[in-house]
């Protein structure tokens, strides 16, 4: 009860408080200084979902991020099975507050996106796209050197982590 | 999970969507009521476009937005104070100088196109009897009449521009960025990723032709300034300055900007070598341009075939004249832009 009205009396209506904590937290922006996370938060988009609501439809041309604030998130693809050209829907991964998605297209240009996400219940996630970071790079190039290379580390990681696995199939195909 | 109905998504995506461009359409036609305000607006967005590298450059240094933005306004009051103390009564006495002998320049222009209508109806007076002088004399009379006449309108008009423009410039520059992010997040979510880089792509594109536009006006003026000043002609300043503002009219400009400076040498007896000279400091300024500006950088920011920017200006000339040449080409290149990211993220959808 106590943490309850703390929360209350010190967060603001505007949920000002959570945005930049949950912006902190995440691996991107981490490396930004106060003054930094001050502008990010300035820039970021705070869009709300409806639970069975499409945040973006696989096939579509990417043009960020999106890091959950509150709700959750899934991914599903769509595969096209060639003998009766109907669609399938496969669930690949589930989404909670603080994990973030669609970062590849921060870098691609006009690249598609590979998956369906869509928010599970009530969400509000933070959209961080391309042109807020070309806004970062222009206003302040320190913060915006943090977060590229922040983001060549993720994706370093993921590209790792596939390489890994496909390694791990080809194994297991031979066997 | 409780799923809220397909429809019912679409439904409030829908009213979204018409709010939106409710309170866009909302907004301009605010805009476009006053015609004060218009013209306002336009110049407040070309000083936005000029001075934004400009604050951004300052707030890269360390500067707060709201320093970044009030410093270069104060520099340019000072330089603007300090310009104006210097040329401003040169610009004056031309002015006044000009004034007085417009009546002689009409009578040396009458003189040349009676000389050369003589000389054309001697050729195809059977065919189609020409009487420019007849026709052209009262036209071009009443109009300088006219324009001496208003000019304390124009004055008092221009006075609510020239205090407007900077005011909205500045307000665009500090907080246009977060109006626009207010405006944008009224966009329902299936078109908010389309929307925001739609905006960013048409405000780089805007951008860049505003400020390669202004840059082609000061670089013509320039070199038709120092040309005339080195030649020693009269009003060197007006005319270049003239000159330099008449060069945003696409291909009619720099032949317009000319007119004047001839019929000037044409008035004081027509020196050929002088016409010569003449003749070459403006065509030199509209070389220099073609040569290094146009190509290298208003074709590469507009990114239209030639071909199509010759359409596109023929056909904004026959819709709004004069304003529809000068704002044919941005105008066309905003609609290609949108067209074209409309159609990969609506249309072309590969699945």
């Amino acid at each position: 009860m106590v943490n309850f009205i703390w929360d209350n009396l010190f967060r603001g209506k505007d949920g000002t408080r959570p945005l930049r904590e949950q912006l902190r937290k995440n691996i991107l922006f981490q490396d930004l200084n106060f003054q930094q996370l001050y502008l990010l938060e300035n820039i970021v988009n705070v869009r709300h979902y409806r639970p069975g609501e499409a945040v973006f439809k696989q096939g579509e041309v990417g043009v960020g991020m999106y890091i959950i604030l509150s709700g959750s998130v899934s991914i599903t693809v769509e595969e096209i099975e060639l003998n009766t050209t109907s669609s399938r829907s496969t669930h690949i991964t589930h989404l909670k507050s603080g994990d973030f998605f669609g970062e590849l297209a921060l870098v691609e240009n006009e690249g598609r996106r590979s998956a369906t996400a869509f928010a599970h219940e009530e969400s509000v996630l933070i959209g961080f796209f391309k042109p807020d970071l070309f806004e970062i790079i222009e206003r302040n190039p320190s913060a915006g050197v943090k977060i590229l290379l922040r983001l060549g580390e993720v994706l370093g990681t993921r590209l790792r982590q596939t390489t890994a696995r496909i390694s791990e199939l080809k194994k297991e195909s031979k066997q | 999970m409780i799923l809220i109905s397909e429809m019912a998504i679409q439904r409030e995506r829908r009213w979204k969507l018409l709010f939106f461009l409710l309170t866009l359409a909302a907004l301009i036609f605010a805009i476009t009521l006053m015609k004060n305000v218009f013209i306002s607006f336009l110049l407040a967005f070309v000083t936005y476009y000029v001075l934004a590298p400009i604050v951004d450059f300052l707030e890269r240094k360390g500067l707060s937005r709201q320093w970044s933005t009030t410093l270069p306004f104060l520099v340019l009051t000072g330089v603007g104070i300090i310009t104006a103390q210097i040329f401003f009564p040169i610009l004056a006495d031309q002015i006044t100088s000009l004034r007085d002998n417009i009546p002689r320049y009409i009578d040396a222009s009458t003189k040349f196109l009676i000389n050369f209508e003589s000389q054309a109806s001697s050729m195809i007076a059977t065919i189609y009897p020409i009487d420019l002088k007849g026709g052209l004399e009262p036209k071009i009379m009443s109009m300088v009449q006219n324009l001496f006449q208003s000019l304390p309108d124009y004055v008092s008009q221009s006075l609510t521009v020239f205090f407007l423009t900077p005011f909205i410039a500045y307000f665009m520059l500090l907080d246009g960025r977060d109006f626009v992010r207010k405006v944008l997040s009224l966009v329902p979510n299936n078109f908010f990723e389309l929307v925001l880089n739609m905006n960013h792509q048409i405000n780089a594109q805007m951008g860049g032709f505003v400020r390669a536009r202004i840059l082609e006006s000061l670089l013509v003026g320039g070199i038709i300034w120092l040309g005339l000043f080195i030649l020693g002609f009269p009003y060197a300043l007006i005319l270049a300055v003239f000159a330099g503002i008449i060069n945003i009219i696409p291909y009619l400009g720099p032949f317009i900007g000319a007119v004047p400076a001839l019929i000037i040498n044409f008035a004081n007896g027509g020196d050929i070598t002088v016409f010569w000279w003449l003749l070459v400091i403006y065509a030199l300024a509209q070389v220099i341009d073609l040569a290094l500006i146009v190509p290298f950088v208003v074709a590469k920011i507009v990114n239209l075939h030639p071909v199509t920017v010759v359409l596109v200006v023929i056909l904004g000339s026959h819709l709004l004249g004069i304003l529809g040449m000068i704002i044919s080409i941005p105008l066309f290149s905003v609609l290609k832009v949108s067209a074209v990211s409309i159609y990969k993220h609506v249309i072309d959808f590969r699945g």
